[in-house]
């Protein structure tokens, strides 16, 4: 396997998309959508499916590609057999996926959460950029706002222009970029001898210091007709832009792919990307900046 | 039911009073020279205490701070109460998640700053008692030894959090790796000096099962870190939309931590492990308000904070009790083992040479927490007042010396 390729590529543009299929009620709908998206993003789709090959699967495949238009000799289908979430990610490192997209339910139950279900795995695992639809759509783009997350990390810059890229391909005219503060014992540090005003002057402080970063970033950005702004909140990282989200009713929530290899004391102390795997406030696209 | 006489109930309210607002007074213009707020108090309780105010005039000494009588059991009540409010607060900027976050830089650095100096002090309490006049009946000796490494090892996360906020690193790299470890510090820390104070009953050593106390602590802690958590995460949004805003969620937590301060003292370890464990199920909760946060710190930080730092001068002679040595030997060991462990630690983890300095010395600062324990540990009769107080003076020095040393390093 050829990692050389993978390791300096850029985040973006999409140039292969693979989608999950799993033969499930919500399959069609999720294919629809991989379909339309490598149309916009002039993107080769390929189908994978991790388990036994045969002729009832097969024809029920080539249903569901025709019923969503797409031409079996333009994309192609993989057939494997082995442990879902690994054999899929092997899949695309040796296909140079650059975008994966799966179907994840909104919530897991508790046990599932922790254990971990094929979805969540894949995003906390995947090398490529992973989109995860929560309500795919047969017939119309759901994707009109975005919200990003712009925290203070090297990946950011990378996540914040695969995003304006694809608002420009996907039509999207509305992203906010949001910045979470949270500092770990300040509430305390600041308790014993913080005047009001000091008080007032460390927030404000630390909200201009988040705005600074932000507009570093998006000030050399091509951003087009796209309205975007900036946003600060309170509160622990994953979860505050999670709530944000869920709040503003966003279509599509963008996120820096995770830094380090997450485990289940991950889930048991969650932080950050395990406060949005928890509970998807909307579509997920994790992007991977390959840094 | 036992009720204060019509006097003792004004002599207990001048003493409050006077512990609240001359610390006040003090701590202000301690601030004045960048000294910590805790200083303040400490010194204002060494001049109403023993050491000045009862020399100078031990009748209006013993009038305000009476030894005998009702005055001084509802004093202590309400100290008793302090230390726990005061480590529920310290429970409360307990985040796992952020020693997780920051990796194997901070895993390391917890690591290394706490066991080294544990083991430094633990070889010296064990190999050289007669320097701190402790018995050598084994089980004793090990209870100091062990009480030593803890009080080595321990850092202060309220004065690391201040110096970090004035020297503005509290964003920075350098920054979150001394607050993770601090935290993950304060977390050993405690539950190991819970550990000792559960073999400990007053001045007679009790040869309860080890196994059983651990797996209690244990068992307790995960519980409240896991479940007790969630139904926290479930209840709070609850409390803080349905009940009176901020009265509701302030007499819930503050309930629960006594609740569970009160189940770990019948269960033989001490109130202060409940109160700890509570305060990190409630700080680290994501629904808690940013505002009922900083409210509860105030109101603890503000009232009870004073009166325990200043009660302690009140309890001991500073003068009398001063011992060069042990105050030397204290000193030396918590630098070379704090800054040492802190410094290896940062360095295995990927950390510059002086970066790793900074790192130690920031984590060198013991402050409130060390002077909690200490005063914990007299009370438990598992230390002398000379070695309090060796204690103390390094609480003060280490965090006194914590910033200018960390500066010398940080911008290298």
């Amino acid at each position: 396997m050829d990692l050389s390729k993978l390791k300096k590529r850029p985040a973006f543009p999409f140039e292969t998309i693979a989608v999950a299929i799993s033969f499930s009620p919500r399959c069609p709908l999720i294919l629809s959508e991989a379909k339309r998206i490598s149309d916009i993003l002039g993107a080769t789709l390929l189908l994978l499916h991790i388990g036994e090959k045969n002729i009832e699967k097969e024809q029920e495949l080539d249903d569901m590609m025709a019923k969503v238009g797409l031409d079996s000799n333009e994309s192609r289908v993989i057939w494997m057999e082995g442990e879902p979430v690994d054999t899929i990610l092997k899949l695309c490192k040796l296909n140079i996926v650059d975008l994966l997209i799966i179907g994840a339910l909104e919530k897991e139950n508790l046990l599932k959460f922790y254990i971990g279900s094929i979805a969540r795995n894949i995003s906390r695992k995947a090398k490529c950029s992973v989109l995860l639809l929560t309500n795919p759509s047969a017939s119309e783009f759901k994707f009109k706002k975005f919200v990003v997350n712009g925290v203070e990390n090297p990946k950011t810059v990378h996540t914040i222009n695969a995003s304006i890229y694809l608002a420009k391909k996907l039509n999207v005219k509305d992203i906010t970029i949001v910045n979470e503060v949270n500092v770990p014992g300040m509430a305390m540090a600041m308790a014993e001898d913080s005047t009001a005003p000091e008080a007032k002057e460390i927030r404000k402080n630390l909200t201009e210091e988040s705005e600074g970063q932000i507009q570093e970033i998006i000030k050399n950005a091509d951003i087009g007709d796209i309205k975007l702004t900036s946003k600060i909140i309170k509160g622990k990282p994953g979860f505050a832009i999670s709530k944000y989200a869920k709040d503003k009713k966003t279509d599509l929530l963008i996120i820096n792919s995770p830094d380090t290899h997450l485990r289940i004391l991950d889930r048991i102390f969650t932080h950050d990307i395990e406060f949005i795997l928890a509970d998807l406030p909307s579509n997920l696209l994790i992007v991977h900046s390959r840094i | 039911m036992v009720k204060l006489a019509h006097n003792e109930l004004i002599v207990l309210l001048l003493s409050i009073s006077a512990m609240l607002i001359i610390s006040r007074i003090v701590a202000e213009l301690g601030k004045k020279l960048k000294l910590p707020v805790v200083m303040g108090e400490l010194i204002v309780g060494i001049i109403l205490g023993p050491t000045i105010f009862g020399m100078l005039n031990p009748d209006f000494f013993n009038y305000l701070f009476p030894r005998t009588g009702n005055v001084p059991i509802a004093m202590d009540g309400i100290i008793s109460l302090s230390v726990i409010m005061l480590l529920f607060v310290a429970g409360m900027e307990v985040q796992l998640s952020v020693v997780l976050k920051q990796g194997k830089v901070a895993v390391y650095t917890s690591l290394f700053s706490m066991v080294i100096p544990f083991f430094t002090g633990y070889a010296v309490a064990w190999f050289f008692p007669e320097i701190f006049s402790i018995s050598t009946e084994p089980h004793a000796k090990f209870l100091f030894a062990l009480f030593f490494g803890t009080a080595l090892s321990i850092s202060a996360l309220p004065v690391i959090a201040r110096i970090l906020m004035d020297m503005n690193l509290f964003k920075t790299n350098i920054g979150m790796v001394i607050i993770a470890s601090a935290m993950f510090n304060d977390l050993i820390g405690w539950l190991i000096f819970s550990f000792v104070l559960s073999l400990t009953n007053g001045n007679k050593v009790e040869h309860m099962n080890i196994g059983y106390t651990i797996l209690y602590i244990i068992g307790f802690g995960l519980f409240m870190l896991t479940i007790g958590k969630k139904i926290i995460d479930k209840t709070l949004p609850w409390m803080q939309t349905k009940l009176s805003w901020p009265g509701g969620v302030l007499s819930i937590s503050l309930g629960i931590c006594l609740l569970s301060a009160a189940f770990t003292e019948s269960i033989n370890i001490h109130a202060i492990l409940g109160a700890f464990i509570a305060g990190i199920a409630f700080g680290d909760s994501v629904q808690l308000k940013e505002q009922a946060r900083e409210i509860i710190h105030q109101f603890v930080t503000n009232f009870f904070a004073p009166l325990f730092f200043v009660s302690i001068g009140l309890k001991v002679n500073f003068i009398e009790n001063f011992d060069l040595q042990i105050v030397l030997i204290v000193l030396i060991l918590a630098y070379v083992g704090k800054v040492l462990g802190a410094f290896i630690g940062a360095r295995i983890g990927g950390m510059s040479k002086n970066h790793s300095l900074a790192v130690g010395f920031g984590m060198n600062a013991r402050g409130a927490m060390e002077i909690i324990l200490g005063t914990l540990a007299l009370n438990a009769g598992l230390i002398s007042k000379p070695i309090f107080v060796a204690l103390i003076i390094m609480a003060l020095i280490t965090s006194i010396t914590s910033a200018p040393l960390m500066k010398r390093f940080i911008n290298k």
